[in-house]
């Protein structure tokens, strides 16, 4: 499935939901006492009853709740739909449950605290319910404070940068690891998106700018911005889509579908064959370079990015202090 | 004092929500203590052990109360059973640290709940360590979750 799906939920007795669904996983977090089993309790009566149950539902698609605790054989009846999960299913934090998404035509939205490091989902597709009356609507859990840096509090850093770390030491490593080498910034790998969180609480005492994959980076999200949160004079989070978004977003490769990609990825990445936005832009810029000096591959950065017009454009983006 | 234990916990009771529907009495509901906390996290007024007033809702029952606080109550009246507190928002956190103020409680947790900015005390289960802030606190969960 692809596109962005708006939601009506509603009922007779008042209850209303209005929200837009804009990718394959989206989670639903927050207080509790906000609606959200009861939202879920409204899909999951429309499912087993459809008009019948008091409850409309309006959207371009179907919209499910997944209420079996034979969750497999009833996931098997969905396709294109977008379907509710509630956090009493244990299954949710199995491999099990991360495969069965992976590949998969539907769009899921799962209520729940757990961070499900199994699935690669994004950091702005992490909701809590707001409530105005009668109506609720979701909003995002985690503010873009610009230059796609995240943080729980409105800080700007207050000391220049020490060390630059990246989940792993591929391109987008080598790519910064170039660009800072007179700087005096140290450019650091964690090794991976799950090992940022070690890695900064390993180094409480250092400046440090942290520059990660956001589509794949929500199960992360919680407890790296509570750190960041905690140490919000010396530590940044910058979280662009991914680093091959990052190069497109700069303008060093240009195409048509390089041009539509960015201007409405949702309308373009189909879920069944990306199971996040961070894998279509990899294969896209690798795509969009094959056999040109720019020729992408994750385990070593063509040189032509790094030239200095190229790494400008990239660092302006997500300039910051002495990061740039 | 809290005890937290981070991560799958088998004998732990996960589906809270469903545990409550089957077990809760209504003294539980009548509770000073539980009206109290009724209305802090879901701003809702006990009217009797059978209605409760909601100000989205409407007149609900006990069983329309949020996930949260079907918790919250589990673990302030079901002292023979741990309960997977995942299912509490941040704003249910003073209520659990309240409550182990005197006497020991043990929850299972999927995700670090914030505590808020002044110091505790929490024992970690898994390493037996105690963290005194949410630093320590999310230190001492890294392994684990």
């Amino acid at each position: 499935m692809r596109g962005s799906f708006e939601v009506n939920v509603s009922r007779r007795r008042g209850t209303k939901y209005r929200f837009t669904i804009r990718r394959n996983i989206t989670i639903v977090r927050g207080d509790s006492g906000t609606g959200k089993t009861t939202l879920y309790e409204m899909i999951a009566d429309h499912t087993r009853l459809g008009e019948q149950s008091g409850v409309t539902v309006q959207c371009e698609c179907p919209c499910v709740a997944l209420t079996d605790s034979d969750w497999k054989s009833q996931l098997s009846a969905f396709e294109n739909s977008i379907v509710f999960i509630d956090e009493g299913l244990r299954d949710l934090l199995s491999h099990d449950f991360a495969k069965a998404i992976e590949g998969s035509s539907n769009y899921y939205v799962i209520i729940t605290r757990a961070d499900l490091p199994a699935l690669p989902y994004s950091v702005n597709e992490i909701y809590r319910i707001k409530t105005s009356g009668k109506f609720h609507s979701l909003v995002p859990l985690y503010v873009d404070r610009g230059g796609y840096r995240y943080s729980l509090y409105k800080a700007l850093p207050k000391r220049d940068f020490d060390v630059l770390l990246t989940e792993d030491s591929r391109s987008g490593h080598q790519f910064f690891e170039r660009r800072l080498r007179e700087s005096g910034i140290d450019c650091e790998a964690a090794g991976s998106n799950a090992n940022v969180l070690n890695w900064l609480d390993e180094h409480a005492e250092e400046d440090i700018f942290v520059i990660a994959d956001g589509a794949a980076f929500g199960a992360y999200a919680d407890r790296v911005f509570k750190i960041q949160g905690l140490r919000r004079d010396s530590l940044v989070v910058c979280l662009p889509e991914s680093f091959e978004w990052l190069l497109l977003k700069a303008g060093i490769v240009k195409s048509n579908a390089v041009e539509e990609a960015l201007g409405n990825p949702g309308q373009v990445i189909e879920s069944s064959e990306h199971v996040s936005w961070e894998r279509f832009f990899t294969d896209l810029v690798k795509k969009e370079t094959a056999g040109t000096p720019f020729a992408y591959k994750k385990s070593e950065l063509a040189e032509a990015y790094s030239v200095e017009k190229n790494a400008a454009k990239v660092m302006a983006l997500i300039a910051c202090r002495n990061v740039r | 004092m809290l005890n937290v234990y981070f991560g799958d916990m088998p004998d732990a009771i996960y589906n809270t929500a469903v545990y409550f529907k089957n077990t809760y009495r209504d003294q539980w509901i009548t509770n000073d203590y539980s009206v109290r906390m009724i209305k802090d996290v879901d701003r809702s007024d006990v009217v009797d052990a059978g209605l409760i007033q909601s100000p989205v809702l409407g007149p609900i029952t006990p069983l329309q109360l949020s996930g949260g606080v079907k918790t919250l109550l589990l673990i302030r009246f079901d002292r023979n059973h741990v309960f997977n507190a995942s299912t509490c928002g941040d704003n249910c956190s003073k209520w659990i640290l309240d409550m182990a103020k005197n006497r020991k409680v043990l929850i299972n947790l999927y995700h670090v709940m914030d505590f808020g900015a002044d110091d505790f005390k929490i024992r970690v289960v898994n390493s037996g360590v105690i963290a005194h802030n949410m630093a320590e606190l999310i230190h001492e969960s890294i392994p684990y979750l």
